[in-house]
Parts: C-alpha cells; structure tokens; sequence
C-alpha cells in the first residue's frame, strides 16, 4: 500500500525532472537478501531498478543460484528445517520419563524431509521474486557482468546478452562455500549439496568447526548419524567467547558428537566401504559423506571487476568504504561479497542503509556494534556485545563476570545431562554490560530482546531491576546476583584456543 | 529506590520542605494511616532512613523501642510465617544482612490445607514448577504431530502413563523442598514446622509454643477457591489437578483465567477430552483484547472446546462416578472431574490477624504500604497474601526489599512497572507493560505495530500454529508502552524485551537493534508500519499527558 503511493508520487517527481539518461537508476546484481533489500527499498525511494539473479537452483554453482540467495535458498532456511527435523531426535528420548511410551521402532524418513523442505524453498525462492515485482523493480533471470562504471551486461539462460545503463550499479552477488586443497578434495562436499543430500548418510566427518560446521554436526547427530568433528584449534566456533566454546565442545560430546581438536585432514581416500579420511595425526576414520565447513570466500571472480577497476581485498572480498562504495564512485557493494559481518540481517540492514544513502537523501552507516547472533548447534549459542576476552582487551577498567550454569527444568525430569549457560560480561567502572551469551535450549530466541537492551547500553542495575518471567530459562539474565570472578584491568586474556 | 537513596542523605528540615505531593503521598500517606500516632511514625522513619551505621544491634533496638514502645528480650529479630517463595526469599536475605530468623511452616503435602503446605511454597509444590513439568510433559503429543512433518513416523501412536508422569514429578518436588530446607539451613534460618499463628505484635504461637520477634512476617500465599454452588464437593481446584491418580478421559475447566488455560492445555495435550466454561464471551480478562482472541482461536484449533458465557450452576455425580455440570445454558455429562480455576484467596483465616488488629480488605488481603508493612507497624507481609501483584518473581521482589528495609537500613519499596509475566498455555504467552486498552487510556495517542505469521516450523509441519506478536508505543514519546506475544517461546523470549521496555526504551532503539536470524523473536525488532495510529486525544491534551508520563518514567 505504502510503496505503491510513494512509487506514483516518485514518477510524478521524475517526469519533472526529466533526467533519464540511464535505463535505470540502480541495477543490483544478485537477488539475496542484500540485493532484494536494497531493490524494494530504493524503488520504494522513487528509483528505477533492475536487478539481475542467476536461474533458482538449491546448488548454487557458476550457473544457478535463484532469488532469495543464499539465506532462504542454501542457508538460515532450509538449515533451520533441518535443525528443526534433527531436534526432535533428542526430544523423543527426552520424552520418556514424561510418560511417553514410544515404539522401540522410529523411523526418520529423510526424502520426506529433504522434499518438503525443497518445496518450501522452492515457494520462498517465488515470495521473494513477487516482493520484487510488487515493488515496481525488474527482474532478470542471467549471469550480471559489470562493463562499465555504469554499465551492466545480463548473460540469460539461453545465451542471449542483455546490455543496460544504470546510474547506480549494486553488487550483492554473496559467497560460496570453499574446498581445501588436499588430495581426494573432490570426494568432499560443501554446505550446498549437504542440504540436498539423497540419503542421510550413515557415518559424517566434519572438517572445520565455525558455526556450519558445529551446525550439520547437530543436524546428523540429531537424525542417527555417527559424526566425527575435526578441527584446528583446542575448541569449536573461533572467534566465540572461550567460556562458551568449551560448554559447546562439551554439548556437542555429550550428544554423541566425537570431537577431533587440533587435527587437520591430510587426505581423502575412495575405497569400496566409504571414504577413507586420514587425518594429520595419521588417525582414519571410514565416511559415507566428509563436509568441508572451512570457509566461504565472496563470489566476486565472474563479475568483470578488472575492467573497471573495482579493488578487491586478498581472499577477493570488494573492497567499500562506511557507506558500501567502492573505489569507483557509481559501484557499491553489500552483504557478504565484502565480507564484513557476513549475517543475514547484516545484509538487510545494509540494503536498507544503501538506498537511504543513494535514494532516500540520507546518508547513513550500517551500525556493527552489538550484533546478535546465533549458532544452531544443539543446544543452541547465541550472543550479543563482547566476548569476555574481548571485554578484558577493550576495557579501560575492571571487568566483571556473571555467569550461571543451571540444569534446565525439562532436564530435571528427562534425565539429560546438560547444563545451560548464561554469561554477563560488565563494565566495572560504568555497570554497562558489554556482552551477553547464553548456550541452551531457546538460547537464539532469548537473546533478541537481550540485545536491544545491550544495544542501548544497558547496566548491569538495569537488569536487576527488571523481573523475572518465571519459570523461564531467561529469568537467569536478570537475576544474576553475585559476582563469578573479577578480572582486573592490565590482565592479557589466554588466547589461540 | 532513587527517591529513597535521596532521601537517606536528606535532614528532616529538607524532608518537610519537599513540594512535590506525589512524593510526600508515597512516603507518608499509607504509613500515617496505619500509624497509632504520627509521633511514633516519625521516629520509625527516622531509624528506616537516617541511621549512619548498617547492622548494629543497637540501632535496631531503638526501631523497636520507638515502633512499639515497649521494650523487650526477642527471640527473633524476625519470625517468618509462611516458607514460599517470597517467605523464604525474606528470610534468607534477612539472615544474611545479619538478623536472627526463624521460619515455619506446614508439613509437606502435594495438597494444601489449613494443616499441610511445604517448605518451597506455592511455586514449588502447588504452582509455577509442577504445572511446568505437566506443561512439558503434555507439550510432546503436539510435538509428536510436529515431527510427522518433519520425517519421523512412529510404528504405534505414543502413549501416555500417567503415573509415569506423576511420579517423576513428585520426585522432583521432594527434591525441591529438601533443597529448599537446605538452602534456610545454610542461611542459618531456624526451621519450624508447624502452624504459625500470632498471639500478639511480637508473639507467633506455633502449634502451642511461643515465639518473640521484633517484628512478623506474614507470607502464608492464597489458595485456591470454589465457589459454593449444589454438588461443589465433587469439584477440583488446581492443587488435586496437579497430582490426580488417574487421567481424566474428560474434564470440565470452569474459569477463563490463566490457571484454567494452563490446565486446559495440559489436559488436552494429554489427550483428555477437555471443555472450558467461562462466563465472559473471551478467555484472560484483563490481557490485551488481541491476545484473547488470538490464544482461544489457537488454542479451539488444538481441540479445547469453549462453552462462553456459560456459569455453572450445579455439578450432579451420576451412579456410574461421572460427574456432570449444569449451566445456566445446559448440562453436559460424562466428566471425570471438574476443575474449578475461579480465583484463588489469600490465606489470611485463623492465624490471629483479626486479634492485633492487622486490617485486611474485602478480599481477605493483607492491607500494607508500599514497605509491605501491614497496620500494625511489627507486622509486616509478601506474597499472595498481600494480592498485589501475584507472581514468585514479585513476591521474592518484596522479600528482598523488606529485607533491605529492616536489617540493613536501606528503605526499599518494590517497583511494580513492567513487570512482565507469562500464561504457560499451550502456545503460550509473555507480556510486559500495558495493553493496547490501557495505553489508550493513559497516554491517548499510540501507534500499534502487529505481525501475525505462521512461523517456519508450522510451515514444515502443517499444523495450523500461527504466533502474533504486538507493540504498543506511545506517537508523542516513541517509548515501546507495552509488548504482547503468544505463540512458541513466547515467555522466553519476553525476558530480554522487558529489561529493554524496563529501561525505558523507545521503537526507534529497538529498530536500531539488529535482528536473529532466523528467529521468531527478530520480528519484534523488524515491525516497520504500525498497523494502526489511534489517535483519541486532541494533540495539544495528549502532548502534555504523555510528556508528563515520559518524564515520571525516567
């Protein structure tokens, strides 16, 4: 409703200002969830838009891809549903001492999962193309080359090239899971085919341990699979608070995960039973499927970038400055081909910052202080501000812990040993929270509201003073009362976990 | 609290200087009234708020010398009636602060009485825990559907074993209360079982012996309430349904409330036939019109049936057991019990009260100040019994601050501003601060935002759950004025929102917040559009009202 006014109101501008010597105001290149953002929103502004995405595909490739990009179509969507799917395997053993009396015999039908989770893609991949349309912005099915400042070419499926002019030219053209280079790679697989798979494979080897990594280890887990972890570091998920990494090894042990710290993979084998993976240490282990989760890299090699001279970082990431511009003033780029904070909601915001900045005559910077996010391993991390190495780095100040570890109340009566954990990180001095983390059931739900409070910088008094919803698992973030430890400024936080 | 830390450090001559009415009625106007003389009053706030030194005896002699004026060798510094929640919470806290402290209570049992109760309280053994573990039990069979969806196929239907349940639930509670005696142990808090009962300001009387303390803390809860109608004697409340012998293949719920609800869904997720009865045309009187509507759609669609405006006017016992219950629109037959969640009231017969003259309004409360100080100034009471805000977190809230308040010289009054609360129905509820009914009264002019969707697990599943979440926010200040969500993880996921909405918080920080994807929790910090703009006030009416409102907040 909103848009449409605005849009008749923004031709009524333009016909005045008859200055349309580009086809289009704005190109975008690649429909995720950057690109599609940035699309609605502009034309929303007034703007003329095309944006260009590559045929639908749930494996993405030189050649597929499909609009809603990698988070609906390869990514946050369809690793959900299967989150979802592979968590109802530990529920069913949790609900016994409830009283359920449950067949020895349970059967998990993978194809009917892999099916319906393809048809529900398959209907957001057509939402999204809709939201365009609906929006006023045109799209094109083919592969988008820049060649020129302000000029696009559209490689469609049957080979046909499409030339445009735009004033503006948008690339969100994402990124794409790498293999490493070991002998019998090819045997590999990456986060793409891992979500298509014809069969639920019998026994994993997971190579990586960032979040993809810790999450299909979840997902197999949950659905029968036996699930080797092997990984560089002491412990999981780099980068996380340290505290939190050794609850998630120790979550991911206890169900049933087998964990391979500081151990690479040197080779891959085919022999008649499996894969035959060797590790570093000379350790083999047989798997009927080897997941490289170790790292995507921006898509930003077909784009033609040379030609015009858009300037790339080392791993090829397109370089922008505060407001996604380019060394090349007419090109700008967002989401993760900059790889800058590679999130969904990232991309979303700067989409929406984009065409406030281009179209909407208000020049904004995403904001990247305090970002949640999630990790959805089970149970799932989520977190929000600092780390607590990060806190003892950044801090002028003593720097206060809070943290709880609790049995969660479903656990007292499953019998599952798990215990969930909740850390407040605060500033001694100031009583501003700096970081807040949590690894347990819901922990990604809970965390959003966390995050406002954060975000707005929120004391640890704050928190005291509000109530708790009772019972509840988030109660434990504002009734948290004494102190775990002090850690006094000047202290050098143990690193290279 | 601030009002009272600014205080502290005020002389009496600036405190009678202070202008501003609302101050001074908050202060002085409840205790004055409760107060035998002002003279005595006044000495009493003296040592609450300007004692320079924390924890000495003597100081604590002179509170009692000028509250009672009459001096005397205690027992106690505080005698606690009542080891719930908000009992035990006080007692702890006041031990720790230095005090000598006993505490009784009654026996254990799952089933309250004027002779049974339980260390733990309410909470514990009767409420918030049990209903909870029922809660998760029950949960499972929509679950169970869930999964269908997702790829698992049972070879038989999943059972369900009562006993099982109950079982692993009572073994759970006589852990609870042994931690609970363990946790007023390690706290050094003496405690006696038995029933308490006050002889006199100082005086508790447990089962014939006879306790001194320098003040009383009356924190005995509510229990549940029948109403008196033909056959009511066949009825149960909410204590039996917690732990009956057998599942009922069909149960009546008379009460619309958000114990009735609760059960409802237990029940029915169990896979008992399950009628509802409220006499209203909506469930949860009170809650946000929106929300009404929406969890007795979700909630019908699960298989609850909902009999409104129907009031029950008699429950007949047939000569097969079954009971039936006569309405003023029918009778329906065939139930194995019938529940009755119509209210709960405070416990306040039979423990000397009515002797030393504590009042108590019509309900039955305990009548106290904003210090939890009931009219005789020894006395004091948390919790339930006070029917304030009915809810552990607010009854430990209470217990803390009238710890603070008699041992360590820090006059703490309770903060009853967004508190948020949950309905553990089946999908569930959380809530923080006004409803959208509420916030038109009090501030005229609100934007509403809203989203009802069906969130991705239902997509996959094909059930027809659907989560609504809302925002009311003030159009003059941007301050969010209350948040309503029911649907999966709701109450979890209020937490955090309310410590935002707490801290006062506008829609512009929580659009500044970055979502979780994906989440059902990240559509509160992605509602671009109201939904609709009430405007009721003229402009200029509504600025001033919300200004003064905003600024009161802060």
């Amino acid at each position: 409703m909103e848009s449409r006014k605005m849009l008749s109101e923004a031709e009524t501008n333009k016909s005045a200002d008859q200055v349309a010597s580009f086809d289009f105001d704005l190109f975008v290149i690649g429909g995720g969830s950057g690109g599609v953002r940035a699309a609605r929103f502009s034309a929303n502004f007034g703007a003329k838009v095309g944006i260009c995405e590559l045929p639908y595909h749930p494996i993405s490739s030189d050649k597929h891809g499909g609009f809603g990009g990698t988070c609906v179509i390869r990514g946050c969507v369809p690793k959900k549903i299967l989150v979802y799917g592979g968590t109802f395997g530990g529920d069913l053993e949790d609900a016994r001492n409830f009283g359920w009396e449950l067949s020895e015999k349970i059967d998990f039908n993978w194809k009917k999962l892999l099916q319906k989770k393809t048809d529900e893609i398959s209907r957001l991949n057509g939402v999204y193309k809709r939201l365009l349309s609906s929006a006023g912005v045109k799209t094109f099915e083919g592969q988008g080359k820049i060649t020129g400042p302000n000029e696009v070419e559209v490689t469609q499926i049957d080979g046909t090239k499409l030339s445009y002019t735009a004033k503006h030219i948008l690339i969100a053209t994402g990124s794409r899971a790498q293999f490493p280079n070991i002998p019998g790679q090819e045997l590999g697989i990456t986060s793409d085919e891992a979500l298509s798979l014809e069969e639920i494979p019998k026994r994993v080897v997971v190579h990586g341990a960032g979040y993809i990594a810790v999450e299909f280890a979840s997902i197999w887990r949950g659905m029968g699979s036996e699930v080797h972890l092997v990984y560089r570091k002491e412990l999981p998920l780099r980068g996380f608070d340290d505290e939190m990494r050794a609850v998630v090894a120790k979550n991911l042990e206890g169900r049933g995960i087998v964990l391979h710290p500081s151990t690479n993979l040197a080779q891959l084998i085919k022999t008649e039973d499996g894969i035959k993976v060797i590790t570093d240490h000379g350790e083999e282990l047989m798997a009927d499927t080897v997941l490289f989760a170790t790292g995507r890299a921006p898509n930003s090699k077909r784009l033609n970038l040379e030609a015009v001279g858009v300037q790339v970082d080392k791993i090829g990431a397109i370089k922008v400055d505060e407001y996604s511009r380019t060394n090349v003033p007419s090109i700008w780029a967002i989401g993760d081909v900059t790889n800058r904070m590679n999130l969904t909601p990232v991309a979303l915001m700067e989409g929406t910052y984009f065409a406030n900045t281009v179209f909407g005559n208000r020049p904004s910077k995403p904001d990247y202080s305090n970002i949640p996010c999630a990790v959805f391993c089970n149970p799932p991390l989520s977190c929000v501000g600092l780390s607590e190495e990060q806190a003892i780095k950044q801090a002028n100040g003593d720097v206060l812990v809070f943290t709880s570890s609790f049995n969660p109340m479903k656990n007292t009566i499953s019998g599952r040993q798990e215990k969930t954990v909740m850390k407040l990180v605060v500033d001694a001095a100031t009583d501003k929270v700096l970081g807040a983390s949590m690894c347990g059931p819901d922990a990604p739900e809970i965390m959003q509201g966390i995050a406002i409070a954060l975000k707005c910088g929120a004391t640890k008094a704050q928190f005291d003073t509000t109530v708790g919803i009772h019972p509840s698992s988030a109660e434990e973030f504002v009734t948290m009362r004494s102190v775990t430890r002090r850690i006094p400024v000047g202290t050098t936080p143990k690193t290279n976990l | 609290m601030a009002v009272a830390t600014s205080l502290t450090v005020t002389t009496p001559k600036k405190l009678s200087s202070l202008s501003s009415p609302t101050l001074h009625s908050l202060f002085f106007s409840k205790a004055l009234s409760f107060s035998p003389s002002s003279s005595s009053f006044l000495s009493l706030r003296k040592t609450l708020l300007l004692s320079p030194s924390h924890h000495t005896r003597t100081r604590r002699r002179s509170f009692t010398l000028s509250a009672s004026a009459n001096p005397h060798n205690y027992d106690f510094d505080l005698f606690t009636i009542g080891a719930g929640s908000g009992g035990v919470r006080a007692s702890r806290f006041a031990a720790n602060y230095g005090a000598s402290v006993a505490i009784c209570e009654l026996p254990f049992s799952t089933i309250s009485s004027d002779v049974t109760g339980g260390v733990g309280g309410t909470c514990v053994l009767r409420g918030c825990v049990p209903k909870k573990l029922l809660v998760y039990s029950s949960k499972y069979s929509h679950e169970f559907e869930e999964s269908n969806g997702f790829g698992w196929k049972y070879e038989s239907e999943p059972k369900h074993d009562w006993s099982t349940l109950i079982a692993n639930k009572n073994a759970e509670l006589q852990r609870l209360t042994g931690i609970y005696k363990n946790i007023l142990k390690n706290s050094n808090v003496q405690l006696i079982e038995g029933r308490g009962k006050i002889v006199d300001p100082h005086t508790v009387d447990v089962d014939g012996k006879l306790y001194t303390a320098r003040h009383i803390l009356v924190s005995v809860g509510g229990r549940p309430f029948i109403p008196d109608i033909p056959g009511s004697e066949h009825a149960i409340d909410s204590d039996a349904a917690l732990d009956l012998p057998s599942k009922p293949e069909k149960i009546a719920i008379v009460g619309g409330g958000y114990i009735a609800l609760e059960f409802a869904g237990i029940f029915n997720g169990l896979k008992s036939d399950v009628h509802v009865f409220i006499r209203q045309k909506k469930v949860l009187r009170g809650f946000d019109e929106e929300i009404r509507d929406f969890v007795g759609e979700q909630m019908a669609l699960r298989g609850i049936e909902f009999h409104t405006e129907e009031s029950p006017q008699a429950i007949v016992k047939s000569a097969d057991g079954s009971l039936s219950l006569k309405t003023n629109k029918g009778t329906v037959e065939g139930f194995s019990y019938i529940m009755f969640a119509t209210g709960r009231k405070p416990n306040t017969k039979n423990i000397g009260l009515e002797s030393v003259g504590v009042k108590i309004d019509k309900k039955g409360a305990i009548e106290v100040n904003e210090y939890s100080q009931s009219s005789v100034p020894s006395i004091w009471a948390v919790g339930d019994v006070t029917d304030r805000i009915n809810l552990t977190p607010v009854a430990l809230m209470e217990g803390v601050a009238l710890a603070k308040t008699l041992f360590l010289n820090e006059p703490t009054k309770p903060d009853y501003s967004y508190v948020p609360s949950a309905v553990f129905s089946q999908p569930p509820i959380g809530q923080v601060g006004l409803t959208e009914e509420q916030a038109v009264e009090q501030y005229g002019d609100v934007d509403i935002f809203t989203s009802n969707f069906r969130p991705l697990k239902a997509t996959l599943s094909g059930l027809p759950d659907r989560t609504f979440m809302k925002l009311i926010v003030c159009a003059k200040t941007n301050k969010v004025l209350g948040l309503h969500m029911c649907g999966e993880d709701s109450p979890e996921i209020t937490q955090g929102f309310a410590v935002a909405i707490k801290a006062g918080l506008t829609k512009g920080d929580f659009d500044a917040t970055v979502g979780i994807h994906p989440t059902a929790a990240e559509e509160f910090v992605t509602m671009r559009t109201p939904t609709r703009k009430i405007r009721k006030t003229n402009p200029s009416e509504g600025r001033s009202e919300c200004e003064v409102k905003a600024v009161a907040g802060t």
